[in-house]
């Protein structure tokens, strides 16, 4: 199959898996919208389904909803960089998802270090910011190292790791940490200077991050397409015998690749606090882990496409919002789409016979091609 | 009073029984799975949705019967719906399994709103409440058994389903060992290639495989639902779906083994439950369970290590 046949391909895929999944959640908001009438139910549906898909952009009068795009960009911030961190470890195989944790974690260190250390500014944050990642990388080698040495699912004890880590984020936010000036349960407030510079002022909360973020996916997606270590670590994930047997040492690549996922998820905590917070007050995981999974299927494990898989998410994530708000659809509907999406984006044999197609009909004109080469050849 | 006085008390061990029986349901699901070659990591989210729904129907119906019932088809259709993406439409498996969770924990959220009619002004939405003793699955207090001392206290007056949990280990052992379908499982899981050039059908059992594990999912998911909660809230199975897999690992893919390390598992957490009564901070015994079941495994990987290197150092002295 040719290029542009496969281009072909990916995209009707990806449209109809979009498509099926907005199929099956304008199902779920007409069952769940309010109303007497099958007309009443009928028109609540459209006033959701407009909500969801076109309100995160445009306001009810047409114009460009500046205040919901920026937004969404600041949405990306975080699930880019879980995104990215799935990326790299699905990349080697390895179904390492403590992401969900790692940003938690990586978020509470970068706290503590922006409260507590006096360093002086720009240097602050840069130290915030590398020493959550850093904590979390070594967090997320944790269940790296058992896998390379032991033999241990690295997946089980990854799932583990997120309950440890959020029970012990909220001793120690409870206990040592908490503002006691505050009614509600948070840290002190992070110094001035440690704060991520914002893009754009209006309360948007897109900072620095974002620019972060993407550099951040470059340097990814060089390394992993790039370099030795990118080769490598994708080759453990084609085929880790043969990478074994043809001299590649297999549980440093393992362990690297899950403690760069680690690094990323955790910058992705990092990024989030100093961008959009002022104090950290997160409870319960943010869910920005299992999104990143959901970032890293759509973008194909390919770190380039990450940011626009992000920005379809975090669109998502906004239109439902909007939703419930001029809706009775509760927000939650996004779980569900997600999952669909997914489904079917992951589905090796969804849309096959479509493929199978392509692939005769360019086999067919190779063979003509050859075929007239062949009769030109017999003149 | 002393320590050991105050924490090994029949309350104590009765509650072990109790936590535990959750879990050797999800194991059970998952050993079965496993031994058919099919990782199954949905669990978590089936046992939410069977949970859900099997609370909703109990309340609706006004029968317990209906509730278990629907939790336990609410289990089938899920892992239906998970062998479909996984071996007609070729998703890998962890993720379909990871997709079950998602709905499992925030579907469940949007679900509960709208059959409910719930909104936002509930923070913690739940169907706490819905179910009501008289819907609770029945407890049985065992004649006999029930008078003698301390034996009785611990053994006695558990659910019904707790004892089916129980019952199931042998049962899930002896349709393993003892039966042809048993057979045909393990060798598919064994070797699915030499299975099927035997005519056995590779994706019919695994197939089977899922069915089973979503009625014990869903029979896991009832007892939190309808007995351990009294109704359904978010994200209740709080990881039991994810800890079978690593009882599973631990029990080494048998049905006793992984019985013993569920009840590993339930002495943890019944330890830590104990713990916070006593005022120690819930977020530092809360993980508790969880740190035992990564510890679990590293010592269950060091220890087949060492079997495994055994007969090896035999040949080499031979």
């Amino acid at each position: 199959m040719n290029k542009k046949r496969a281009l072909t391909f990916s995209i009707t895929r990806t449209v109809a898996a979009i498509f099926i999944a907005i199929l099956v959640a304008t199902l779920l908001i007409f069952v769940s919208s309010k109303g007497n009438t099958v007309g009443a139910k009928f028109s609540e549906t459209l006033v959701a389904l407009r909500a969801m898909l076109i309100g995160p952009l445009f306001r009810n009068n047409g114009s460009f909803n500046t205040k919901g795009f920026l937004e969404i960009l600041a949405l990306m911030v975080p699930i880019m960089l879980t995104g990215l961190a799935t990326t790299v470890m699905f990349s080697a195989n390895q179904f390492n998802l403590g992401s969900e944790g790692g940003i938690m974690f990586g978020a509470f260190i970068t706290a503590l270090i922006a409260i507590y250390t006096p360093l002086p500014p720009v240097i602050l944050p840069i130290v915030s910011i590398l020493g959550g990642s850093f904590a979390t990388m070594l967090l997320l080698m944790v269940p790296a190292v058992l896998k390379a040495k032991l033999g241990v699912s690295e997946m089980v004890n990854s799932l583990m790791i997120n309950y440890i880590v959020m029970y012990i984020i909220n001793f120690l936010l409870n206990t040592r940490f908490m503002d006691r000036t505050k009614g509600q349960v948070q840290t002190l407030n992070f110094q001035e200077h440690a704060l991520l510079p914002q893009l754009v002022g209006r309360g948007t909360k897109l900072s620095l991050g974002l620019v972060i973020a993407l550099v951040v996916v470059a340097i990814v997606a060089t390394v992993m397409y790039r370099t030795r270590w990118g080769y490598n670590i994708r080759m453990i994930g084609q085929n880790e015998d043969f990478s074994k047997y043809s001299g590649i040492n297999v549980p440093f690549y393992i362990i690297l690749a899950q403690g760069l996922g680690g690094f990323l998820a955790g910058m992705g905590g990092s990024l989030e606090m100093l961008g959009r917070y002022t104090a950290y007050d997160w409870k319960s995981l943010p869910g920005y882990g299992w999104t990143g999974v959901t970032v890293a299927i759509l973008a194909g494990n390919n770190p380039a496409y990450v940011p626009l898989a992000a920005f379809f998410m975090a669109y998502l994530d906004k239109g439902c919002e909007m939703m419930s708000t001029y809706s009775s659809v509760p927000a939650q509907l996004i779980d569900i789409i997600q999952a669909v999406i997914f489904l079917f984006f992951a589905a090796d044999n969804f849309l096959a016979g479509y493929r199978q197609k392509l692939v005769i009909k360019s086999a067919e004109e190779d063979a003509k091609a050859a075929n007239e080469v062949q009769v030109e050849g017999g003149k | 009073m002393g320590f050991f006085e105050f924490v090994f008390t029949v309350e104590f061990f009765f509650s072990i029984i109790r936590i535990t029986a959750p879990i050797i349901f999800a194991t059970l699901a998952a050993i079965i799975c496993q031994k058919g070659g099919v990782s199954n990591i949905g669990l978590e989210g089936t046992m939410m949705m069977s949970a859900l729904f099997g609370s909703l129907f109990a309340y609706y119906s006004g029968s317990w019967i209906v509730g278990v019932l629907v939790a336990i088809i609410t289990g089938i259709i899920v892992s239906l719906g998970i062998a479909f993406f996984a071996f007609n439409l070729r998703t890998n498996i962890i993720l379909a399994g990871t997709a079950v969770n998602m709905i499992g924990s925030g579907g469940t959220i949007f679900l509960v709103k709208v059959i409910t009619g719930m909104t936002e002004g509930n923070q913690l939405t739940s169907t706490n409440g819905l179910i009501s003793t008289r819907l609770q699955i029945p407890v049985i207090n065992i004649p006999i058994l029930k008078d003698i001392p301390l034996i009785g206290g611990v053994l006695s007056g558990h659910s019904l389903l707790t004892y089916l949990a129980f019952v199931l280990v042998f049962l899930t052992w002896a349709l393993l060992y003892k039966t042809p379908i048993g057979l045909n499982i393990r060798s598919v899981g064994e070797n699915p290639n030499a299975a099927s050039s035997v005519g056995v059908s590779v994706i019919k059992i695994k197939y089977t495989v899922l069915i089973i594990g979503g009625i014990l999912a869903g029979l896991g998911g009832a007892f939190m639902s309808m007995y351990y909660s009294m109704g359904w809230s978010q994200d209740m199975v709080a990881g039991r779906g994810f800890i079978a897999l690593a009882a599973t690992a631990m029990g080494g893919g048998e049905p006793l083994g992984g019985l013993l390390a569920a009840l590993i598992f339930g002495f943890a957490q019944a330890l830590s439950i104990k713990a916070s009564a006593v005022g120690i901070d819930s977020n530092l015994v809360s993980p508790i369970p969880y740190l035992v079941t990564i510890i679990g495994l590293v010592v269950f990987a060091i220890v087949a290590r060492e079997k495994a290197k055994k007969p090896h150092k035999v040949k080499e002295s031979a």
